[in-house]
């Protein structure tokens, strides 16, 4: 029955998406978009039976692996199509699940009137299905396939307006950029193999223990590659802005709520080898700190709605990598949770902005929304204070416990990483606030004027009820945790996972009050520069470094891209075209003058032909006689 | 007599079809329907072959003649029947796509289509060197007219080129067949032993490496793949290359296990490089053809370093990837005929935006990009991931090149789907062209769904490529793990 | 049963196939070579008789009877093409006839 429930989570989206595509023109647009709705939510019911089942379970019996059958073998290597169930992946399923229904939901307001909405639910349901076969995957395997998989679909949705040049792009360096994490990705399975002759997790974590060093630290940094690539981490993350390409409810949960989170939950799943590489464990902890301190900075100056929401993304996944690093598995898993709630109501507010606004994102062009838009000005807020970390709000909860998780930790680690946590508690107070008075307060821009005369409420009710319900999970999603009082949201993920580190009371509060203040320190500076009618960041040099995202993407085009291209035509022109084509013509000139010259015997003469047949036995039979 | 029976019904309806003065479309169907009945027939060889048991089956064997060792032996091993089996439904797509276009002076056409069809299973089925060496040849002659005849503008340049290169490899290939025989004293490969002669294995190691072909053999495979008939190429690339694979699995391995050794690191070093380098000029190739060509030949390196790394992960790889490459590369190729037939051009710069318009077009071609890309999850993928597994036990630096490889791939793939499918509508692409047509559907999507249920259940080829193998020779075959940590 | 050696029937032999041999390569007339040509297959024909009754072995009987069935085709044949080259009003001259000249 508990893990019935999984398949039934794992499967339906699946059909859904395989109904949509095969009914094609058969079915009416709004047919899809509920087909696949329903069936993300009959995942979600999935899910609950899943987690309800193993809540009732004793704590030793919540561990199922479950094998449909051999998906491929070779020799006495076999992997087979099997899920594993535990604490972690139910809790991951409910939030994809979850948070996936209620957006495919949203989606149905957002992209009604689109031409091609089949398609577009289809690819949904696809990437659903995806990304509950990644977290509920038994083996390293299989996790890769549904982590190629979700990379597909957000390669699909990103570039899912194909006549738009930018959107393609955008779509292509995503399918890139991922396939260098599937590639290191697979090669540790490769390692993983041949050390441990198994990828099931129960067997690899029983093993690892006897895997040399360097080994665990080559699996470890392969998955770390992957983990980075997905995640947009420094040094991969330049993909995740250019996503924003996408329709928004696709930014909404592939690149914010679920796919891009796929990071933490593989450091948290295969937590045993990280443990066992501490080193690795650090870097991700570290590299984690380095993506929320830059994509930070670089939201200060951003313009694109979407973009400032994706670049508080990489900063927030950036949280989670710190706390995964330092092995405080739970609030790793907590804050994917609350930040799928806050950011994916974010995202989906900023949606109703864009949808209002007839697909207008600079938020220049945007201002003084708070009164034609009160309904979504509240979700909005909400958002913001979560993200922000403001008591009883969701991200509160989860922020500081990873805080003061690092602060635990202690030694010049800990403290490096809670200094870097904590600044960048105030430059998501900056940013975000930033965004928000620019959009919502102020006198109405032109722009806004004109459409708050359309008279078209604030979005149709298939839109509004989703945001509606993130909004009630983004204030009071996070009370699942509060130190010191009770914690079962992190004994849950312990009994997966065992947390390394555990904050005192003292150090949560103690943090939590810091932390607080800075994020408001930095609200209120956003809000001095917004009446001032200023920029947060006023010196042109800084500004233009930020502009150019610390010029990442001009590195990488000569650093790869250009030398690629150029090595690519090289071979053509120095190696494909004088060596293998022309030789060839070389061989066949030659051909043809030695058998000119030949030729001339052939006379055509019978006589002749018969006087050197003649010669020629004379010859054999003189050769013949004289050998003998 | 199943196994001669699809010998020889191509070979036969090719004889039909040459011989009656049928009208055009009866001919055509005719064609159709014999290349049909060949895929009836070899599910019906695969429903009788039991693949837990492996071994050579359905097997038969007459003595030819009988002085020389000689003799008509054919049968299946669990891998030569998967490639079998991808070659007739390829070439059952390939005449499908030839009779949709309505070819030219179809009864030559049609039968020598067949006749190709023939010469390939022969190659796969026999269990004779020189009646595998004869199928080998006769290959190259239906090819030879086929590109000749009905190539492209360039088409004399590219027949020469191929039959040059093919011929320099058969004929050293010749030598080494009646060497081996010789000292052996049977053509028979169920009966003859092993052997240590280092020449001999070249003989047959570099006649394989140009006809798959492998860096840097693969001089005639631009010029051949542009210029022949859209369908030709697809035959070429998706399943004469993997005659190529098929000689090594069944000859270069378990006959000559020390040379084969020996020279696997050459062997490997190039089949590496051509993985590169095949990738990096589809990266830049300006048109359709050229970039599934080279994408081709990084393809056969990639494949060929599954075969050379001598473990079950390499060799069942090896057999599932040259299946699923064979399906993939033949739905390419027709699919690129069909936007040509559209547009005129195959030229990257002239075409784009297709996808507005042409739903069937662009969900088919996106669906083969990302099983020709190998996207996790796919018939490719596991191929390719069993193909990095086998070949890091010769050095972890083969199983980088194929990582690499992966990258590669997804770039020149996006960089084609996009040519064909994104953006705005090439100068070549007019309004008119229409979207894929039932029949052109009907010839791919029997491909793609056996792609489909591969990327469901790969384990169907991997696991019984080689059970209960019983050839000679096969080198190191441990379960990776050592036990001994 | 005694009768002249071996060596005899070589002698008449190499004679004739010796004559066959000149008129192929002195005579212009491609009758007169077919002719020739004709008179050195038996020559070789005699050969094998001969060695054949040597040694007391059938095969070169036979082997003598299949060249003389290969010898009637040849000579169909290349009557064949003298009486096309006649009716051609072509020279029958085999020096004239040189297209096959490299």
């Amino acid at each position: 029955m508990t893990v019935g429930g999984a398949w039934i989570c794992l499967l339906s989206p699946l059909a859904g998406a395989l109904a949509i595509t095969l009914a094609g023109q058969r079915i009416s647009r709004r047919t899809a978009g509920w087909i696949s709705t329903l069936t993300t939510f009959l995942a979600f019911g999935g899910a609950l039976v899943a987690f309800f089942g193993l809540w009732a379970a004793d704590p030793s019996d919540r561990e199922h692996v479950s094998t449909a059958y051999t998906w491929l073998a070779a020799g006495d290597f076999e992997v087979g199509f099997q899920i594993q169930l535990d604490t972690l992946s139910s809790t991951m399923m409910l939030i994809v699940s979850g948070v996936g229904g209620l957006i495919v939901w949203y989606s149905m307001g957002y992209m009604a009137g689109d031409d091609e909405e089949r398609r577009y639910f289809a690819y949904m349901s696809l990437f659903v299905f995806s990304m509950l076969m990644l977290v509920e995957a038994g083996n390293f395997l299989l996790l890769l396939v549904g982590w190629g998989l979700v990379g597909l679909a957000s390669y699909l949705l990103i570039g899912f307006w194909h006549h738009r040049p930018e959107a393609v792009a955008a779509a292509k360096k995503a399918f890139v950029m991922n396939a260098i994490g599937d590639a290191t990705f697979a090669l540790a399975c490769v390692l993983l193999i041949w050390e441990t002759g198994t990828l099931e997790f129960t067997g690899v974590f029983e093993d690892v223990g006897s895997l040399s060093s360097t080994t665990v630290n080559l699996v470890a940094l392969g998955l770390l590659g992957g983990a980075i690539a997905k995640s947009a981490q420094v040094p991969l993350h330049t993909w995740l802005p250019d996503a924003m390409e996408g329709p928004t409810p696709v930014s909404a949960l592939i690149h914010a709520a679920t796919m891009v989170t796929a990071g933490v939950y593989l450091l948290v799943r295969a937590s045993p080898i990280f443990e066992a590489a501490v080193e690795v464990q650090h870097l991700a902890a570290i590299l984690g700190a380095v993506t929320l301190l830059v994509a930070g900075v670089v939201a200060l100056v951003q313009w694109d709605i979407k973009r400032v929401i994706a670049y508080s993304t990489m900063s927030q996944i950036g949280y989670m990598f710190v706390a995964a690093g330092i092995g405080a598995y739970g609030y790793a898993i907590f804050h994917l949770m609350t930040h799928a709630f806050f950011k994916a109501l974010l995202f989906m507010s900023a949606g109703l902005v864009i949808h209002h606004l007839g697909g207008e994102q600079d938020i220049r062009r945007m201002g003084g929304l708070k009164d034609v838009m009160p309904r979504t000005h509240i979700a909005f807020l909400v958002g913001a204070l979560s993200l922000v970390g403001i008591p009883i709000f969701a991200g509160f909860w989860s922020k500081d416990g990873i805080v003061s998780s690092a602060l635990a930790q202690g030694g010049g680690l800990g403290w490096t990483l809670f200094v870097t946590c904590l600044s960048g508690a105030f430059l998501t107070g900056a940013y975000t606030f930033r965004m928000y008075f620019t959009v919502f307060r102020g006198e109405p821009s032109d722009l806004a004027r004109e459409h708050a005369h359309a008279g078209h409420g604030e979005g149709p009710l298939s839109m509004l009820v989703p945001v509606g319900i993130l909004t009630v999970l983004a204030t009071i999603g996070g009370l699942v945790v509060i130190p010191g009082v009770w914690e079962p949201f992190i004994h849950w993920i312990d009994e997966t996972a065992e947390s390394l580190v555990a904050p005192t009371v003292a150090q949560d509060y103690g943090t939590s009050a810091i932390a607080v203040t800075l994020g408001l320190v930095g609200a209120g500076l956003a809000h001095r520069a917004f009446r001032e009618r200023r920029q947060l960041v006023s010196q042109s040099g800084l500004w233009r470094v930020l502009e150019h995202k610390f010029y990442f993407d001009e590195l990488y085009d000569a650093l790869f891209y250009r030398p690629a291209v150029s090595l690519s035509q090289a071979l053509r022109r120095n190696v494909e075209e004088p060596v293998i084509e022309r030789s060839l013509d070389e061989i066949g000139s030659g051909t043809i003058q030695v058998g000119g010259e030949v030729a001339r015997v052939q006379s055509g003469l019978l006589r002749t032909y018969a006087l050197a047949i003649a010669f020629a036995v004379c010859v054999l039979v003189v050769v013949f006689v004289a050998v003998r | 007599m199943l196994t001669t029976a699809l010998i020889l019904l191509p070979v036969a309806g090719a004889l039909v079809v040459a011989v009656l003065p049928l009208p055009r479309e009866t001919t055509a169907g005719l064609a159709l329907l014999v290349a049909l009945m060949e895929v009836g027939l070899w599910i019906v060889a695969a429903a009788r072959f039991d693949f837990d048991d492996g071994g050579l089956q359905l097997g038969t064997s007459r003595e030819w003649v009988e002085s020389l060792g000689i003799s008509y032996s054919v049968g299946f091993y669990g891998f030569s029947l998967w490639l079998t089996g991808a070659a007739v439904i390829a070439s059952a797509a390939a005449i499908g796509y030839a009779v949709w276009v309505g070819r030219d002076r179809p009864r030559a056409y049609h039968a020598l289509m067949l006749l190709l069809t023939g010469a390939i299973v022969a190659t796969f089925a026999s269990q004779d060197l020189l009646l595998f060496y004869v199928s080998f040849e006769a290959m190259l002659i239906p090819l030879y007219v086929l590109v000749g005849v009905w190539g492209g503008a360039r088409r004399q340049a590219a027949t020469l080129t191929f039959v040059v290169y093919t011929m320099a490899g058969s004929l050293l290939m010749l030598a080494s067949v009646v060497a081996f025989g010789v000292t052996q004293g049977t053509f028979s490969l169920v009966d003859s032993g092993t052997s240590d002669n280092v020449w001999v294995f070249l003989g047959f190691a570099i006649a394989f490496a140009i006809k798959a072909p492998l860096f840097p053999f693969h001089g005639w495979l631009p010029l051949a793949y542009r210029e022949a008939p859209v369908e030709v190429a697809a035959v070429l690339s998706a399943i004469v290359s993997k005659t190529a694979i098929y000689g090594f699995l069944r000859i270069g391995l378990p006959k000559f296990p020390e040379p084969a050794d020996d020279l696997s690191g050459v062997i490997l070093v190039l089949a590496a490089a051509g993985l590169v380098y095949g990738s990096l000029l589809a990266f830049r190739a300006p048109d359709l053809r050229g970039v599934i060509a080279y994408s081709s030949m990084a393809q056969m390196g990639l494949i060929t370093l599954g075969v050379f790394a001598f473990d079950d992960l390499g060799l069942d790889g090896a057999v599932l990837q040259s299946v699923a490459h064979g399906l993939v590369s033949a739905s390419m190729f027709l699919l690129v005929g069909m936007v040509e037939h559209r547009c005129g051009t195959g030229e990257l710069a002239s075409l784009g935006g297709m996808a507005r318009g042409r739903p069937l077009l662009a969900t088919v071609v996106m669906v083969a990009g990302m099983i020709a890309l190998a996207v996790p999850g796919s018939a490719t993928f596991a191929g390719e991931f069993l193909i990095m597994a086998g070949v890091y036990g010769q050095g972890w630096g083969y199983s980088v090149v194929v990582a690499l490889g992966i990258v590669l791939a997804a770039m020149y793939t996006l960089r084609i789907i996009s040519a064909i499918l994104h953006v705005k509508p090439g100068p070549a692409v007019r309004d008119e062209a229409l979207d894929l047509r039932t029949g052109e559907l009907a010839l791919i999507l029997p491909m793609i769904l056996a792609l489909l249920v591969l990327s469901a259940w790969p384990a169907l080829i991997s696991q019984s490529s080689f059970a209960g193998e019983e050839l000679s020779g096969w080198t190191a075959y441990p379960p990776p793990p050592e036990e001994t940590r | 049963m005694d009768g002249p050696g071996v060596g005899w029937y070589l002698i008449v032999a190499a004679i004739l196939f010796g004559t066959g041999a000149l008129g192929v390569m002195l005579r212009r007339s491609p009758l007169i070579v077919l002719l020739s040509l004709e008179i050195m297959l038996n020559a070789a024909n005699l050969t094998l008789i001969a060695f054949a009754r040597q040694h007391g072995d059938l095969a070169g009987q036979i082997f003598a009877l299949a060249v003389m069935a290969v010898a009637a085709a040849e000579v169909a044949i290349g009557l064949g093409l003298i009486v096309a080259m006649a009716r051609r009003r072509l020279v029958l001259d085999v020096d004239q006839a040189s297209a096959l000249r490299g």
